[in-house]
């Protein structure tokens, strides 16, 4: 059915069950009903709804009515019709960051939507740098411009403000992303941790409010030896200043993405910039205030953490 | 049909002296994808490797591949001894042993009593070396024929576990399975001395606390009871942990009252709660037939106690199909 395209569809479904004769295969004495009565054919019948199980297809009334005419009510596709009723109800809603079941086409809207699916903060914006080009005037094979979709929050805009220029921001990637069954690859701008030694401290004057406290310490309502943390070191990685998503992986389109966003972030010109892309020749530096200073060795750890078959696709320096 | 994975723990050579209890380690790799049901696999013996020294961080699928992520130069290759082999393996039972008379003392599983009474949060594993990774055992649909792979590594700064690989849903034309695709990374059984097993007593939480950062893949996450009985050795408890992908860590907190009974890879008609005092294993499947790379990286797997969540089971059964509860 995945030939033709209708593995979801649930008319095709019902009417592939219309095929079975009608009222043969119901039990109709005391001797049918205890024996599994034509035990092929409700297996038949079992494995389409196997389908319709697989590939999440709701039945519906049709189904359900024309089960209880081929089958009876008491047969075993009945029973699973049941169970999937009862099942396929609970589990809908469980999803915590659906994705839409209709993936849209269009590569720009795909990346505005896996951008926002991944940023947990709503009042991030997307700004779209480049739309693929997809008339070729030329007729080269490739279209010269690859789309390049970009998120950052407002939080995100001021930590990137407030980043001392004396060290540098990396852009890692790509990294993946699986919408229901598209696989979109996003780049990230973000910054190494801070040692503890050189971590400023904001300092609030204390009167800067008369009228309410600024830190507030309460635990709401809980007392003094409720102790719900995990005894662990949590894992400390440097702040994310912005996402990206990019038909091509190369630095060339990633550079065009931080020159579209030093527009919101002019502090972004002064700050150097290294890329650290897996697939590309290891680490390159591209600095946009042209300071000069030696690439530091490309990290292990860092390339690691991609896709091994990406690797081996891409081939690795 | 029960269906028996025999593995081999990998941290000892030859195992001649003790031999693991019949029900050992019958470790079911994976279950469905999404809602019910999934084709019945066959039982197929892993053949057990001798394993080395060294022990396997990846998966134990027959692969040299797999293990060549740890394997030791040449030169680095340590004296293999029959004799002193068999001597550390008892002398390291016999240590167990005394650590278990102590810690019966000192108070339940060694620390003091009202320690285990008032905690609220406790972290059962983490991420943090090599050893935490030889708690888990990585299989995949390789056991059936499939082309499925998954490899289990340290991520990056020893601060996380990876697992990654790559699904294939292709199914192996055995003629015996239709369907395939699956990857699964399960916990080891917790040995006491003398490889008896032992299990976690978690009866005083009601969640289970995840640090995950994935690529937005729907996981399953599988708790198994106490193996003793042969047919609990097939049942488990599932649930969905649905991943966000992205750059941040993820934090997913399942309930176990959501926890819905399977056996044998199908789920059943009688429900019934998890009940949390003797649980020996909890493992992690994929299985959402998109072929192609995935990741997923753990930072930590914890349990607590949310005290704002009230609810005892979440699945209630039907008369329909379970007429006889409700006689």
């Amino acid at each position: 059915m995945r030939d033709y395209g209708v593995e979801k569809d649930l008319a095709v479904y019902n009417l592939l069950l219309d095929v079975f004769p009608k009222e043969v295969f119901r039990p109709r004495n005391v001797f049918q009903k205890i024996f599994v009565h034509y035990p092929r054919q409700q297996e038949c019948g079992l494995a389409v709804l196997e389908q319709m199980e697989n590939h999440g297809v709701m039945p519906n009334k049709e189904t359900e009515f024309l089960l209880v005419q081929i089958f009876g009510r008491k047969s075993y596709p009945m029973l699973k019709f049941v169970r999937m009723k009862l099942w396929f109800s609970r589990f809908k809603n469980i999803n915590p960051f659906p994705v839409p079941r209709d993936l849209p086409k269009d590569p720009v809207d795909l990346a505005v939507l896996g951008l926002r699916h991944i940023e947990p903060d709503l009042s991030a914006r997307v700004t779209v740098y480049q739309t693929a080009s997809s008339k070729d005037s030329t007729g080269t094979a490739d279209p010269t411009q690859q789309h390049i979709v970009g998120i950052q929050s407002p939080d995100q805009q001021a930590a990137l403000a407030r980043h001392n220029p004396a060290r540098p921001i990396f852009v890692e990637g790509p990294f993946s992303l699986w919408l229901r069954d598209r696989c979109v690859y996003y780049h990230i701008l973000r910054a190494d941790l801070v040692p503890p030694e050189e971590r400023e401290v904001e300092e609030i004057p204390e009167e800067w409010n008369l009228y309410y406290p600024i830190q507030l310490d309460l635990k709401y309502g809980r007392g003094g030896w409720d102790d719900y943390e995990f005894d662990i070191d949590e894992v400390e990685e440097g702040p994310v200043f912005a996402m990206c998503m990019a038909g091509a992986h190369d630095q060339a389109t990633l550079a065009k993405w931080i020159q579209g966003l030093q527009e919101t972030n002019p502090a972004l010109a002064q700050i150097p910039v290294i890329f650290r892309l897996t697939g590309s020749s290891g680490e390159l530096l591209a600095s946009s205030s042209g300071l000069e200073e030696p690439s530091p060795p490309p990290p292990q750890e860092q390339e690691e953490e991609e896709d091994h078959t990406q690797r081996q696709q891409q081939g690795q320096s | 049909m029960a269906l028996v994975h025999k593995l081999l723990n990998g941290s000892y050579i030859l195992r001649k002296g003790l031999k693991p209890s019949v029900a050992a380690c019958p470790f079911l790799s994976t279950r469905s994808a999404d809602y019910c049901s999934s084709s019945l696999q066959k039982p197929v013996a892993t053949p057990g490797k001798a394993s080395t020294q060294r022990t396997a961080a990846g998966g134990l699928q027959e692969d040299q591949r797999e293990v060549a992520l740890d394997i030791p130069s040449p030169e680095e290759k340590p004296e293999v001894s029959f004799d002193k082999a068999i001597k550390d393996e008892i002398k390291e039972h016999f240590r167990r042993l005394k650590d278990e008379i102590v810690n019966h003392w000192i108070g339940p599983e060694g620390r003091p009593l009202q320690e285990i009474i008032l905690e609220q949060a406790r972290v059962v594993w983490q991420f943090r070396g090599k050893e935490d990774l030889d708690k888990w055992i990585v299989t995949s649909d390789k056991t059936i024929g499939g082309k499925s792979e998954v490899f289990l590594k340290m991520g990056k700064n020893n601060q996380s576990a990876l697992l990654y690989g790559t699904l294939s849903s292709a199914a192996p034309q055995d003629g015996e399975n239709s369907q395939s695709g699956y990857c699964a990374m399960i916990s080891r059984i917790p040995r006491g001395a003398f490889e008896r097993k032992k299990s976690y007593d978690w009866s005083q939480f009601n969640t289970l606390y995840l640090r995950v950062r994935g690529d937005g893949r729907p996981w399953m996450v599988n708790i198994r009871e106490d193996t003793d009985i042969i047919q609990k050795t097939n049942q488990m408890y599932s649930y969905f942990m649905f991943t966000r992908g992205g750059p941040y860590w993820q934090e997913v907190k399942i309930p176990f009252s959501k926890f819905f009974f399977s056996n044998q890879g199908r789920i059943r008609d009688a429900q019934f709660q998890l009940l949390l005092d003797k649980i020996s294993s909890i493992g992690f499947t994929l299985a959402d037939k998109v072929d192609g790379p995935f990741f997923l990286e753990i930072d930590f797997i914890g349990v607590f106690a949310d005290p704002a969540h009230t609810e005892e089971f979440a699945y209630e059964n039907s008369p329909v199909l379970n007429p006889r509860l409700f006689k």
